[in-house]
């Protein structure tokens, strides 16, 4: 079996299955929306009587008064704002270790939108979903309102000093006192940890994280003397070697080494290109394995085991478990021969939770010749701290009765530690339980005092994830409720006498004189300790050089029997953090929720990846004939776990995933969502697992009838067999070849691809392609609009699909710019989601091992768009700034547009999701969280993320990717208004900025000095238009997909 | 080609001859005076207003040269300066009320403007009296449309009933040629005829539909909307008489899309001193103080003034009132009038600034918003203001002549459309618009006459909507 252009997306696309045709049918049709609405008939009576009520509605609504508005002027207005315009605070996004900064936007003092913030040397500018989407929980309706003692679930109100009275004196009462948190990586936290723990001699912290790195920690305290973890330098290594560490979605910093992984992948011309080589030994297909050039597949428990081998591969030695593939045994020994050929410009690590299998990595690093090249210890990183053995001891604590006060401070153990019912038992034995947490998650739950902390958009606060490099977090709202910074709680609590109490904001002087008494006196750039402050407070960041720091290494004797022994049974399962949800933390977070997984393109849960098999011919199949959506039973070492199933590409057989993060049982909307695994996680040596072996999965026990997987939605050139035309044709041209007018075009240019080595020949091949598009292209009756674009602004985009990672920030980054409703899962079932932009996944090559390409996919903005000429009342059309445009208040819903979208980037307002309209029956289909009366977009806590300048489209009418106009209105006004021409900084879009790579560039193509100009040029003739051969002439460019691959690997 | 160049230059020529040669004019005058006088006289040149009635004053200065009375509208007080006789007698009238300077008039204007006075003020009374000539143009206008369509109608009625006759007597000659009897319709039989219920259902049909659509065209427009405001803030005082710059208080226009209201802070720049209104006395400038809380009588701020009961409030602004109102009326103690005065002026501020969504005085003023833009659409000042370089009175209509302000304009989308097609671009002064080449080189070349809004995209939807 061939595929056409060796690019598929799903069984069914390689089969050409039919199924396909239906999902591509299923895109706009009416017996979709049958599902759920009954009487969706009108027949002419109904017309005439809707016809008789409109009139009537009408000329009712036009004899009416129309409302006195009213304008309120600030009192005393404040200096820095102006209404209309935004604000930019410089702050940082802090999630235990995860980290950002960030530049906070704002509107009339209403933060709206998170940017990254260029002056930090860490994540450059970059962001990650994660922090776009925090801002939405800032308005989180589940959050605590106030202070108070926790019942049954609810907290009822106390005031502040009420609970701070009580709560002393149970802390001062002489028992012993445990501080439960993650990671922390702001240091005037932990002086006010310290004066907490001055205070109460008795008091202890214990710091764990929710997905664990607590043997790396402990193998580079054995190796290195320094529980941290050493700087790794992705864009200085030639080879990157990664055993299941997904470094580029979840582990430790993805966005500071998604860039500089990105460094070294991007391509500039075709002629000399060079790029890094990336292998990725693993199970599951991660994030950072499907930009992987080889991925070696493996068993989970068989990742020591591979360690092993390359180890004694490079060193001659033997023993040690055995790989029970052979295919990848030897492909470990060719990856060997490649590190070796490129000591000290290779990197190895390791996402594993066993000390011995990180101390063996340490050691071929050192082999390697990598230490003090590409791993430093010059900027260690505190970005994780934890140790989940600490946990199991304080449960033993508390279990002996020997802890009398808890303080839970941003973890929830109660759900995230494989044993939280034996915590929450124990728990239960601590007579006063506090929790700083903003919702009334698991563990909340399980306290008697709820101390409610501010969110990190209302706090003070600063960080430091990397030594030496430290950033300020600032509040860009006043508290929305009567919460308190966890730091000055601690102080209260602590009779610091450091916390001047009689202060607006006690905490921020605290800060503020650490910083300017610690900090101040290490840096020489500022000559007073207030502009040292005002100035490290505008920039978000305080950078001090780096201290040349030469990593010695340990002696340490490696023991190849301490590393996972392969459990040696058929099938065994793998759990995976994703880049969305994490391990669950981010659950709550809706936009976060709808974000489609990259690998398995699910939303709303997790679910069970099963491989697919091939039978060497014709058929592939899933595992067990699954299909996606049928639900099994998962027997876990005895307990078990109903899961859905979505078949996956590239996942081994004899082993399934699941990702963490689902099922959370309270405080937010993550409440329903998935599976709760954690329990099921196996627990070695104090130690969490993140595979199990001895794993059976039931058959098809029934089907989730709202599987959310948005991998058949918005498909474009896929192919499946049509049952009319008796041949092979495109799906989404299934009406055009229906009747035979048109042969229906197969083999499409969405996604091309070539080797590094064959770049010079594969140049040679596109520009054949961009003769023969070109040529068909002006076989057009379409008039030559050149000189319609030729003058003042052509906007364009260029996407490097070699840089483009598929994390998902620009994904969410729109959602969060241009007022995207969140729609929920049913919706989503139901092709209805409403994401702008969407990053198409697709396969190439080998069908067993694939290769992936992420296609960031939105409006192309098309000079000839055939979107445009359908349109009945005009109102889509284009701008002289090659823009289509798209008139919300003129589309009356005709749809003809989406349908006739070759990219199938509009998307249709089925519901009316944002509640923007006035009648309430129009809201009972429309999203809401679990428990509330309306819907979700309908509560204005919630509406307070909307941004201002972009219109909340109502029901009926057709959305799309607008090229952020409202910030090309904003950057061209700025040139304006300053009297010059405009340049590529006055317009970034939402998704170029929220990049963490810079894969996506917008500009100016009517400059030639533009970026985007460049970079097209540059980038000649490997630079494409997807589709281009149809002379819609796209206003975006995407590069081909090039890789590094070992070519020998499996030969 | 040629010929068309030639007739622009010889336009040109002539505007040019006309305006080198600029004598005494009443149509200058006229423009004069609105724009520099009207703020402060009355327009009927018999009333007095800020500033006396100007009628007549040809007569009161003739015993002074007639370059004193250019010097006294030129810079008045440096007349009064110089210990004229008549400058001082007038001073002495009006102080403390100033007149502005204008020193930038010619002689011809001024005499424009003396010849524009005399005019209206020697019309008959009862004329067009207080209305401006473009008022009557414009009513002329709309009263006039409908009547010649009234009198079209009734023609074309008498016409179709006459051809109707002609018709039917031709059909009945037929008849009768062929030997059958005339058919003879009442007027019942006529009006009840298929062709008449017809036109009847196709005319109402047509009526009906054009009033829908022009209604809801007109849904939600609010020209001439004039509401009362919580304070009475009048934009001829402060926009007119004394010249205040738009922007100094809606001073977001340049720099944003809103040209917000001014918070109260920005009224107490100048009325921390100015404490009492000329007309108004203390009755609307105690509002601003009770909203931002400024104790008038101490001249400071109050620095728990949002802790404030309300007893507190009044006690403060009562006393205020009280005591300006003895000073003006030199008294020692309070009269009845006086007391009535300060029970009023104090319910004014009460109803002013406490309102549903702010339950008591301190707080925020709540205007009432008078230009309302159609829902979804993008507007920004800025853009049109700093750099355009539209005049505010384009849109906003004679402000510095609104007692209480009104909308001027539709704000309908043809009203901005029409603007856009009509308007020049600042093409040549800012270098944004080099990018336009080809209008440049089309400019150069004298293929393009302007460069207009719509040119550059004026007109595309995503400008204003998205």
């Amino acid at each position: 079996m061939h595929h056409d252009n060796g690019i598929w997306v799903s069984t069914e696309d390689l089969m050409r299955d039919e199924s396909f045709l239906q999902a591509a049918e299923k895109e706009f049709s009416v017996e979709n929306l049958d599902q759920t609405d009954g009487k969706w008939e009108t027949n002419r009576r109904d017309f005439l009587k809707l016809l008789g009520f409109g009139l009537g509605a009408a000329t009712v609504a036009a004899s009416c008064e129309i409302p006195v508005k009213k304008a309120i002027p600030y009192v005393s207005k404040p200096d820095e704002i102006v209404p209309g315009v935004a604000n930019y605070f410089a702050s940082s996004f802090v999630n235990g270790g995860d980290y950002c900064a960030v530049l906070v936007k704002t509107r009339e003092g209403r933060p709206i939108k998170i940017e990254g913030n260029t002056l930090s040397s860490v994540t450059k500018g970059g962001t990650s979903a994660r922090a776009q989407a925090s801002v939405l929980s800032l308005y989180d309706t589940r959050r605590i309102q106030h202070p108070g003692a926790v019942k049954e679930g609810n907290v009822n109100k106390m005031e502040w000093n009420a609970l701070d009275r009580e709560v002393k004196s149970k802390l001062s009462a002489g028992g012993n006192i445990r501080l439960i948190t993650q990671t922390i990586i702001s240091p005037t936290a932990k002086k006010a940890l310290a004066e907490f723990t001055t205070k109460y001699p008795t008091a202890r912290v214990v710091t764990y994280d929710p997905v664990s790195s607590a043997a790396l920690l402990a193998a580079n305290e054995q190796s290195f003397g320094a529980r941290v973890i050493p700087n790794f330098k992705f864009g200085e290594a030639d080879v990157i070697v990664s055993f299941g560490a997904d470094f580029l979605g979840t582990w430790i910093s993805p966005v500071e080494y998604a860039r500089e992984y990105a460094k070294n992948r991007k391509i500039r011309g075709a002629k000399g290109a060079k790029m890094s080589r990336h292998y990725q030994v693993e199970s599951h297909m991660s994030l950072t394995g499907s930009n992987a050039d080889n991925r070696i597949l493996i068993k989970p428990s068989e990742t020591g085991a591979a360690i092993v081998a390359l180890y004694n591969e490079l060193t001659g030695n033997s023993g040690g478990p055995k790989l029970s593939n052979e295919k990848s045994a030897a492909a470990i020994k060719k990856m060997a021969q490649d590190l070796a050929n490129h000591k000290g410009k290779s990197l190895v690590v390791s996402g594993s939770n066993n000390v011995m299998e990180q101390l063996y990595v340490n050691e071929i690093n050192r082999m390697l010749g990598n230490l003090n090249t590409t791993i430093d210890f010059n900027a260690v990183s505190y970005q994780r701290q934890g140790d989940e053995r600490e946990m199991m001891r304080l449960i033993d604590e508390m279990n002996a009765g020997q802890v009398s006060v808890a303080i839970v401070w941003g973890a929830n153990p109660a759900w995230d530690l494989p044993n939280a019912a034996k915590f929450k038992e124990a728990f239960a034995k601590v007579g006063t339980r506090i929790s700083f947490n903003g919702i009334i998650d698991e563990t909340t739950a399980e306290c008697t005092h709820s101390a409610p902390a501010h969110h990190i958009l209302e706090s003070w606060g600063d960080a430091e994830p990397k030594a030496g490099h430290l950033s300020l977090i600032q509040p860009t709202i006043a508290p929305l409720f009567k919460t308190r910074q966890a730091e000055h709680t601690l102080l209260e609590w602590a009779d610091s006498p450091n916390l001047n109490r009689q202060d607006e904001q006690p905490y921020y002087q605290y800060l503020k004189s650490h910083w300017t008494s610690d900090l101040f006196s290490r840096q020489t750039k500022y000559s007073t300790a207030a502009a040292f402050w005002d100035m490290s407070l505008h920039d978000g960041v305080l950078e001090f050089p780096a201290t040349e720091v030469g990593a010695v290494m340990n002696e340490v004797s490696l023991n190849p029997d301490a590393v996972t022994k392969p459990s040696g049974s058929e099938l065994e399962i793998s759990f995976y953090e994703t880049v969305n949800i994490g391990g669950g933390q981010y659950a709550h977070n809706p936009w976060l929720q709808e974000m489609p997984d990259p690998v398995t393109r699910t939303v709303w849960g997790n679910y069970l990846s099963i491989p697919v098999e091939w039978d060497g011919v014709n058929e592939i199949n899933g595992w067990k004939g699954l299909n996606d959506g049928d639900n099994v039973e998962v027997e876990i070492n005895g307990q078990k776990l109903a899961c859905t199933v979505v078949r996956t590409f590239g996942q081994p057989a004899g082993t399934v995933a699941i990702a963490l993060g689902g099922g959370r049982e309270s405080g937010g909307c993550g409440v329903g969502y998935g599976v709760y695994v954690n329990p099921v996680l196996p627990v070695e040596g104090g130690l969490i697992q993140y595979f199990a072996g001895n794993v059976k999965v039931s058959d098809k026990v029934g089907a989730d009838k709202h599987f959310p997987s948005v991998q058949f939605h918005h498909t474009m050139g896929v192919q499946a067999m049509g049952k009319d035309e008796g041949k092979v044709i495109n799906v989404d041209e299934k009406t055009l070849g229906w009747k035979g007018f048109q042969g229906a075009l197969t083999d499409r240019s969405i996604i091309f691809h070539t080797h590094v080595n064959e770049l010079p020949k594969f140049a040679e091949k596109m520009e054949a392609f961009h003769e023969e598009a070109e040529h068909l292209n002006v076989q057009t009756l379409y008039p030559d609009r050149t000189d319609f674009f030729g003058t003042g602004v052509k906007w364009g985009m260029y996407v490097d699909m070699n840089a483009c990672v598929g994390c998902g920030a620009c994904q969410v980054a729109c959602v969060s710019e241009n007022n995207v409703p969140v729609v929920g899962k049913k919706e989503v079932h139901r092709h209805h989601e409403m994401t702008w932009l969407r990053i198409d996944r697709y396969f190439y090559g080998d069908f067993e091992n694939p290769k992936v390409v992420y296609q960031p996919m939105m409006c192309q903005h098309c000079d000839n768009a055939p979107c445009e000429n359908v349109c009945p009342v005009n109102a889509t059309n284009h701008s002289m700034e090659g823009i289509n445009q798209m008139a919300y208040n003129r589309c009356i819903g005709t749809r003809y547009c989406a349908n006739n979208c070759p990219y199938k980037v509009r998307r249709f307002n089925w519901l009316d999701y944002t509640t923007a309209d006035v009648w309430p029956a129009n809201e009972e289909k429309v999203f809401r969280l679990e428990g509330d009366d309306k819907p979700f977009l309908a509560d204005n806590l919630v509406r307070m993320v909307l941004n201002p300048d972009v219109t909340v489209r109502t029901r009926g009418v057709i959305e799309k990717c607008t090229f952020c106009i409202q910030r090309i209105q904003e950057g061209k006004l700025t040139a304006k208004r300053e009297g010059r021409a405009i340049m590529d900084n006055d317009v970034r879009t939402a998704c170029q900025t929220a990049c963490p790579t810079g894969a996506i560039v917008f500009g100016n193509l009517n400059n030639p000095d533009s970026e985007v100009s460049k970079l097209t040029k540059a980038n000649a003739p490997i630079a494409y238009k997807v589709l281009e051969e149809i002379n819609v002439r796209p206003g975006v460019s995407y590069s081909a997909k090039v890789n590094n691959s070992n070519e020998e690997l499996y030969s | 080609m040629l010929l068309k160049r030639i007739c622009w230059v010889i336009v040109l020529a002539i505007t040019a001859t006309i305006s080198l040669t600029a004598a005494p004019n009443v149509e200058e005058g006229k423009n004069l005076f609105i724009a520099n006088c009207a703020a402060c006289h009355n327009k009927n040149m018999k009333d007095n207003l800020t500033g006396p009635a100007l009628g007549g004053m040809e007569e009161r200065w003739s015993a002074y040269p007639r370059k004193d009375l250019y010097a006294w509208i030129r810079n008045s007080q440096a007349l009064i300066a110089t210990g004229h006789p008549y400058a001082n007698e007038l001073w002495g009238k009006w102080k403390p009320v100033l007149m502005n300077n204008f020193t930038g008039l010619t002689d011809d204007q001024i005499e424009g403007i003396i010849l524009y006075v005399n005019q209206e003020y020697n019309k008959k009374p009862g004329g067009a009296g207080g209305t401006t000539p473009t008022d009557v143009a414009t009513t002329e206008k709309k009263s006039g449309t409908p009547w010649l369509f009234v009198g079209l109608a009734v023609i074309l009625g008498l016409l179709a009933f006459a051809l109707m006759r002609i018709i039917n007597n031709l059909a009945n000659i037929t008849r009768v040629q062929a030997g059958q009897a005339p058919v003879q319709k009442t007027l019942v039989q006529t009006l009840t005829s298929k062709g008449a219920i017809a036109f009847l259902v196709f005319a109402l049909t047509l009526i009906f539909g054009y009033k829908t659509v022009d209604n809801a065209t007109n849904m939600g427009r609010q020209q001439n909307y004039q509401p009362d405001q919580p304070i009475a803030f009048s934009h001829k005082i402060h926009a007119g008489v004394n010249k205040i710059d738009c922007q100094y208080c809606h001073d977001s226009a340049r720099r944003s899309k809103h040209s917000s209201i001014p918070g109260t802070n920005t009224c107490m720049n100048c009325h921390a001193a100015v404490k009492k209104g000329t007309i108004t006395g203390t009755s609307e400038i105690t509002k601003i103080f009770a909203s931002i809380g400024f104790d008038p009588i101490q001249s400071k701020y109050i620095a728990d003034y949002e802790y404030w009961s309300e007893k507190q409030i009044e006690d403060l602004y009562k006393k205020w009132i009280g005591q300006e109102y003895m000073a003006a009326n030199n008294l020692t103690s309070m009269d009845e009038n006086g007391r009535m005065t300060v029970a009023n002026q104090w319910e004014g501020i009460v109803k002013a600034l406490k309102n549903d969504s702010n339950g008591k005085i301190q707080g925020p003023i709540e205007w009432v918003r008078i230009h309302n833009l159609p829902d979804h659409a993008y507007f920004n000042h800025s853009q049109h203001v700093a750099v355009g370089q539209v005049a505010c009175q384009k849109c906003h209509g004679p402000v510095e002549q609104m007692e209480v302000v009104y909308q001027y304009s539709t704000l309908g989308m043809g009203w901005c459309i029409n603007c856009h097609r009509e308007t020049e671009v600042k093409f040549k002064d800012n270098p944004y618009y080099d990018q336009y080449e080809r209008y440049h080189n089309e400019l150069k070349d004298g293929t393009r006459e302007k460069v207009t809004v719509e040119d550059i995209g004026g007109l595309e939807c995503q400008k204003c909507h998205y």
